[in-house]
């Protein structure tokens, strides 16, 4: 069976100042549709270079890269800006809301990005919907200069769910959140599986990472799957 | 197509949101800017009004522009007759005929304009430096007296037609009436001055008159033609009452399209008379020297304008430098290269349009303040409204700011790694 995604020997290699560093060396990783997993590694081990990658963030060197079955990994910008609109989502440590926009703006955000217009009606029912599936819809016109931290992070993931997208790429949503804030965080990011979106999420927290289906080591730009016990 | 416009929508209402979060940013750009959008709007408004200006004047004297005219001098006496009888009661063509005449006291000079060509420093008493046409046969000319030459215009219609006085006071010739024995005269304004300055008897003799004693001529207003010399208008019917216009210079003003050219051009030649009207073509004659003054000062303008531009491409470039994030941010949520660098666009452009509209809105304030303040004291200001072309230089000049100031802004933003954000 086709996985939604399909990383075959991924390699990723910077130039450095003096010298040429890998940091990824021959990835494979497959997600399938509806199901999470973590990334778990030491700063610098790859992570974020890897989430680039399966953002179409960045091109790996070697590798094939299969969405749906499909190669996208050598796509051109314009296609690449495509998907990035109609496939993925995108959680960010820190939350990105624009801060003279309010939690609707920012949601709304995601729809306006040139990829298709939809009627004003029609965006505001999808973002109302967004921030709802997050429970903050009563928060809709507030700035995030009058939310909490938890809430400009939900705010940051109805942005990311409002295009209903297939793969939820998250790189350490709960790092500026307390702990009970971060919990809750993941499990709001946990619900969008059960509508069938793909969670990979980037983390140092043990138990955030517990509460995924799988939990990947990335040691060295190796990538290894933790077998539980 | 749906795509396109999606696409220039979002950028116009990312590119206003912009603009909302950063009004102080966008009203220093439209400061720097406003300067050099308003010396285009005062050199095309000054260049139209100079324009119109130019032409009211030449039209004055020369007609408007289309407006067929042919001199007569010199021709057989028949041609005048010829003239008047086929013009006479035709709104398409009026004859003028010129001839001399004195209005004041007998037997002596007319007042004579001074050296500054009016008749403020005019020489009132004392040995003539010239004679006019009424002594010139005259051995000695005789003394000045109480007189005032003008040159008399006789008409056949509404000369206005084809130049456009402009009114000053009292009224002009009516044409419909019985002609009056005593001719009504429509002086031009210097010559209002000289009767105004200068009281003289009212009697009036006219170059080659068959009438022995003077007539009594009646002022019904007063008009200004642009002439620097005493004129006065008069109805033909009530002039050739008192004397013959056989040898008398002719003017004829016609209309583009009309077919007594034809018919004069063939009575005329059957008399061995030329009879070849040339064209009033004011607009082309000076299309040239307008042009250049007008490029000249657009090149000034000009250059007030890219200083302008700096200060957009500055500010453009600061706000981008601010926004990084976000605009990694949007490429990262689908938003392509194309649309960021038109969001950035869109604002310098809103920006240029904005500071365009507020150049406009005070040079057509200024210059209504103007025409208020002056209008009175300056009869071309009066009634002066503010030229289309200019308001349309001025939003050519907003827009092309907006793209030059937001052309390099709008490039680093479209450059931006999404990788911004992974780094932050």
């Amino acid at each position: 069976m086709t996985a939604l995604i399909e990383l075959n020997g991924i390699t990723k290699t910077l130039k450095g100042q003096e010298q040429r560093r890998t940091i990824l060396h021959g990835v494979d990783l497959r997600v399938e549709a509806g199901e999470s997993l973590a990334i778990v590694g030491r700063s610098g081990s790859g992570k974020s270079t890897l989430l680039s990658i399966l953002g179409l963030f960045d091109r790996p060197d070697q590798g094939s890269y299969l969405l749906d079955g499909q190669e996208i990994g050598k796509l051109a910008e314009r296609r690449a800006a495509k998907l990035r609109s109609s496939h993925f989502g995108f959680v960010f440590q820190r939350f990105f809301l624009l801060k003279h926009l309010s939690a609707a703006q920012n949601v709304a955000m995601a729809l306006v990005n040139g990829q298709g217009w939809l009627p004003r009606r029609e965006r505001r029912r999808r973002v109302l919907a967004a921030l709802d599936q997050v429970g903050i819809a009563h928060l809709a016109k507030n700035r995030p200069a009058k939310m909490s931290g938890g809430e400009q992070q939900r705010v940051a993931i109805a942005r990311a769910l409002v295009r209903e997208p297939r793969i939820l790429l998250a790189d350490e949503p709960t790092g500026a959140l307390d702990t009970e804030t971060g919990t809750s965080v993941i499990e709001t990011l946990l619900g969008a599986t059960t509508r069938g979106c793909a969670l990979v999420l980037v983390t140092h927290d043990r138990d955030h990472a517990a509460r995924m289906g799988r939990i990947h080591d990335l040691t060295d730009g190796v990538l290894t799957q933790r077998v539980r016990a | 197509m749906r795509r396109f416009s999606g696409r220039n929508r979002s950028a116009l209402i990312i590119g206003l949101q912009g603009i909302r979060a950063r009004k102080l940013r966008t009203l220093l750009s439209m400061v720097s800017l406003f300067l050099g959008i308003l010396a285009v709007v005062a050199v095309q408004a000054g260049a139209s009004i100079a324009e119109r200006a130019l032409l009211a004047d030449i039209e004055l004297t020369a007609g408007f522009d289309g407006t067929r005219v042919a001199d007569l001098y010199g021709g057989p006496p028949e041609s005048v007759d010829i003239v008047v009888d086929t013009v006479t009661g035709r709104a398409d063509a009026v004859a003028l005929v010129q001839v001399q005449a004195t209005i004041g006291e007998a037997g002596v000079s007319p007042i004579q304009m001074g050296p500054s060509g009016s008749y403020e420093d005019a020489k009132t008493e004392g040995p003539a430096d010239y004679c006019n046409t009424m002594t010139e046969a005259a051995p000695v000319c005789p003394p000045i007296g109480k007189a005032i030459s003008v040159q008399l215009n006789a008409v056949t219609g509404d000369v206005r037609t084809f130049r456009p006085y402009r009114h000053v006071s009292g009224e002009w010739l009516t044409f419909g009436t019985v002609p009056a024995m005593a001719p009504r005269i429509v002086l031009n304004k210097e010559a209002a001055v000289a009767f105004g300055l200068y009281q003289v008897p009212a009697a009036m003799r006219i170059d080659g008159a068959v009438a022995t004693n003077s007539i009594t001529p009646q002022f019904i207003g007063v008009v200004d033609d642009g002439q620097g010399w005493p004129q006065a208008y008069v109805r033909m019917d009530e002039l050739t009452a008192w004397t013959t216009t056989a040898n008398a210079g002719m003017q004829v003003l016609l209309a583009g399209q009309t077919p007594v050219e034809q018919v004069l051009t063939s009575k005329l030649r059957a008399k061995n008379v030329p009879f070849d009207p040339y064209e009033v073509q004011s607009r082309e004659d000076f299309k040239e020297q307008i042009s250049l003054m007008r490029l000249l000062f657009l090149g000034l303008s000009g250059f007030v304008l890219l200083i302008g531009v700096a200060g957009v491409l500055n500010v453009g470039l600061a706000t981008v430098g601010e926004r990084v994030e976000e605009f990694a941010l949007r490429r990262a949520v689908g938003t392509p290269r194309a649309l960021l660098a038109g969001i950035v666009l869109a604002e310098t452009l809103l920006t240029g349009l904005l500071t365009a509209a507020a150049a406009i809105g005070f040079a057509a304030g200024a210059l209504k303040v103007a025409v208020l303040v002056m209008g009175d004291g300056d009869p071309f200001l009066a009634g002066l409204e503010f030229p289309w072309q200019a308001a349309v230089a001025g939003i050519v000049a907003g827009l092309i700011a907006g793209v030059l100031g937001g052309f390099v802004p709008a490039i680093r933003a479209a450059r931006i790694p999404i990788a911004t954000v992974m780094r932050a």
